[in-house]
């Protein structure tokens, strides 16, 4: 009986949060759009006087935070006089020099900023400070980026978001708006074919045409807010943070120490800054094209290890060339090439770690992979001839069982017939 | 007479299915169809118990390497064994406990995440079953 009355509790109990949660879900249906509640909207909207980049998916709009939010003033007053008042706390536009410290209020408040997302950070405005956009704005050049000039004033949103111009994709174009245009920057005095010229390199292909939002934008090198050239000492690091082996191995070479001295930037001398191109063999070596053949001249130490380097990766690229062939061959008579495939996968490994020692600029090193790459060349290579002879064993052992098939076949019926020449002669003779 | 045509019909069309019967053999072996690759949507692989606690093997799933770990707590876990930058093999590091690609030095977390170094993008992760201690390895949703 007890147990009765405690389920029907249950029940009740069940029934009335439902009916609560129903009636929240009404509530929350019935509530009026924000543009019928907020004065400041409300007015804006029927006086066509909205921002020009106005975008009803902003965030901050999607939080709640209406045009008060930034710009105060009270959003619950339809007089425009009194809503639009100091009194109200109306700010207004603010001018472009004041926008860091504008938007910095909420952004560079943890206790506030963490009632929308605790894991945000609020480093952005300082971290501006520092930039060359930032220390330009102290200096009073209102012509340099803020944050609205890259995030937008009125259709923020975050840098997950596709339609954001901060989202990876979208940054290259985001910085080109003021970094492509010369008649900008002219005062600056700096390039304005970055862009054009990141399309072109490896990173912008993989970023902007393989839409591969894990190759790197300007922000990856440059920092965002805190954006700014790198310098020559940590250039290297900038590009070791994901090319970190070849970092590290070209950090310990004595060509590390010497253009250290001679304040040449590490990776840029030889592949470029904004269109680093596909790096391919061609770039060592002791031929005009070569990026060694810049510096080096004929007869020097460097010049003869850029030589042996390049003779190297030229052999092991030109075996697993012909092993790939054969491989491809053997695939295409129909006989097994699963293992050749495996240790193929072997031989191309050992060929891009020789790629990646070449900036150890050891050739004994280089050697020791390319080696290892050439037996599993040769391994792949004598995996192949056994499948290539084997299908051929098999159509010459087919030829020959067919001819012997044939060959019994007419005997026998040679012999069936010379059976039945028999039978006849012994029948007319009876 | 009516036998002889009778007996003629058999032998004849008996000699031409003979013909047929070597000759389209030999046809087929002589111009192989190019034939897809298997469709492998799960291999065994192996024994669990005979996988170390904290050590990683690489396995053939059909035409790719996959690589099968086996984490402290004893789960195994399965990735594709293809380094998403530039296609080396990658492999366990029973020190850091992570999975590392040689060729560039990218590290991957136990979740198949790229975490350091060129990786753009996380490795596959390939379902594991262990069904009467026999380690099941399946093909992920996203490769159909």
């Amino acid at each position: 009986m007890k147990n009765q009355n405690h389920a029907s509790f249950l029940c009740l109990a069940a029934m009335a949060v439902l009916v609560l949660w129903a009636a929240g879900l009404r509530a929350a249906e019935d509530d009026p759009p924000l543009s019928e509640t907020d004065q400041c909207l409300s007015c804006h909207l029927d006086d066509d006087v909205m921002p020009q980049d106005y975008g009803e998916h902003d965030i901050h709009m999607q939080k709640g935070l209406s045009c008060a939010g930034c710009h105060g003033g009270d959003p619950a007053n339809d007089d425009m006089d009194d809503s639009m008042s100091p009194a109200a706390g109306y700010v207004g536009i603010p001018d472009k020099k004041d926008i860091p410290r504008f938007c910095g209020k909420c952004h560079s408040d943890i206790d506030f900023m963490r009632q929308y997302q605790p894991a945000i950070q609020t480093d952005q405005a300082e971290q501006y400070g520092h930039s060359v956009h930032g220390a330009k704005l102290m200096r009073g050049d209102t012509s340099v980026a803020v944050c609205t000039s890259c995030h937008s004033g009125h259709n923020i949103m975050p840098a997950s978001d596709p339609r954001s111009t901060v989202y990876a994709l979208n940054v290259p174009e985001t910085c080109n708006k003021c970094h492509g245009d010369a008649q900008y920057m002219k005062k600056y005095d700096i390039p304005t074919d970055q862009y054009e010229k990141f399309k072109k390199s490896v990173h912008g292909q993989a970023l902007l045409e393989e839409q591969d939002t894990g190759a790197p934008a300007c922000n990856d090198c440059h920092g965002n807010h805190g954006a700014m050239p790198p310098g020559i000492t940590s250039i290297s690091h900038v590009c070791g943070t994901c090319h970190i082996n070849n970092m590290e191995y070209f950090a310990g070479t004595k060509m590390a120490a010497g253009f250290k001295k001679k304040k040449l930037h590490g990776c840029e001398e030889c592949h470029g800054n904004h269109e680093v191109p596909k790096p391919s063999d061609k770039m060592i070596g002791d031929d005009k094209s070569s990026v060694c053949a810049q510096c080096h001249e004929s007869g020097d130490k460097g010049f003869l290890t850029a030589r042996v380097l390049r003779t190297r990766l030229d052999t092991l690229a030109a075996a697993y060339r012909k092993a790939s062939v054969m491989k491809e061959r053997v695939n295409s008579l129909g006989m097994d090439d699963l293992d050749i495939e495996f240790i193929l996968q072997e031989a191309k490994q050992s060929l891009t770690k020789a790629r990646t020692m070449i900036h150890t600029f050891d050739t004994l090193k280089v050697s020791a992979l390319t080696t290892e790459g050439l037996v599993k060349n040769q391994q792949a290579i004598r995996e192949a001839r056994v499948q290539i002879e084997a299908y051929y064993i098999r159509r010459k052992g087919l030829g020959a069982s067919t001819f012997i098939i044939t060959l019994l076949i007419v005997a026998l019926y040679l012999k069936i017939r010379e059976i039945e020449r028999r039978q006849k002669s012994t029948t007319g003779e009876v | 007479m009516k036998r002889n045509r009778f007996l003629n019909i058999i032998l004849g069309g008996g000699t031409l299915a003979w013909l047929g019967s070597i000759f389209y053999p030999v046809f087929s072996f002589l111009n192989p169809p190019k034939r897809p690759e298997a469709n492998v949507h799960s291999v065994k692989a192996g024994p669990a118990d005979k996988l170390a606690v904290n050590s990683g093997e690489i396995i053939k799933f059909g035409r790719r390497p996959v690589l099968l770990i086996r984490m402290d707590t004893g789960e195994v876990r399965a990735f594709s064994a293809t380094c998403t930058h530039l296609d080396c093999i990658v492999q366990y590091r029973q020190d850091s406990k992570q999975i590392w690609c040689a060729c560039h030095n990218g590290y991957y977390d136990l979740r198949g995440r790229n975490i350091s170094g060129p990786p753009p993008r996380p490795l596959d992760v390939y379902p594991v079953n262990i069904v009467n201690n026999e380690i099941i390895v399946s093909k992920p949703k996203q490769m159909g």
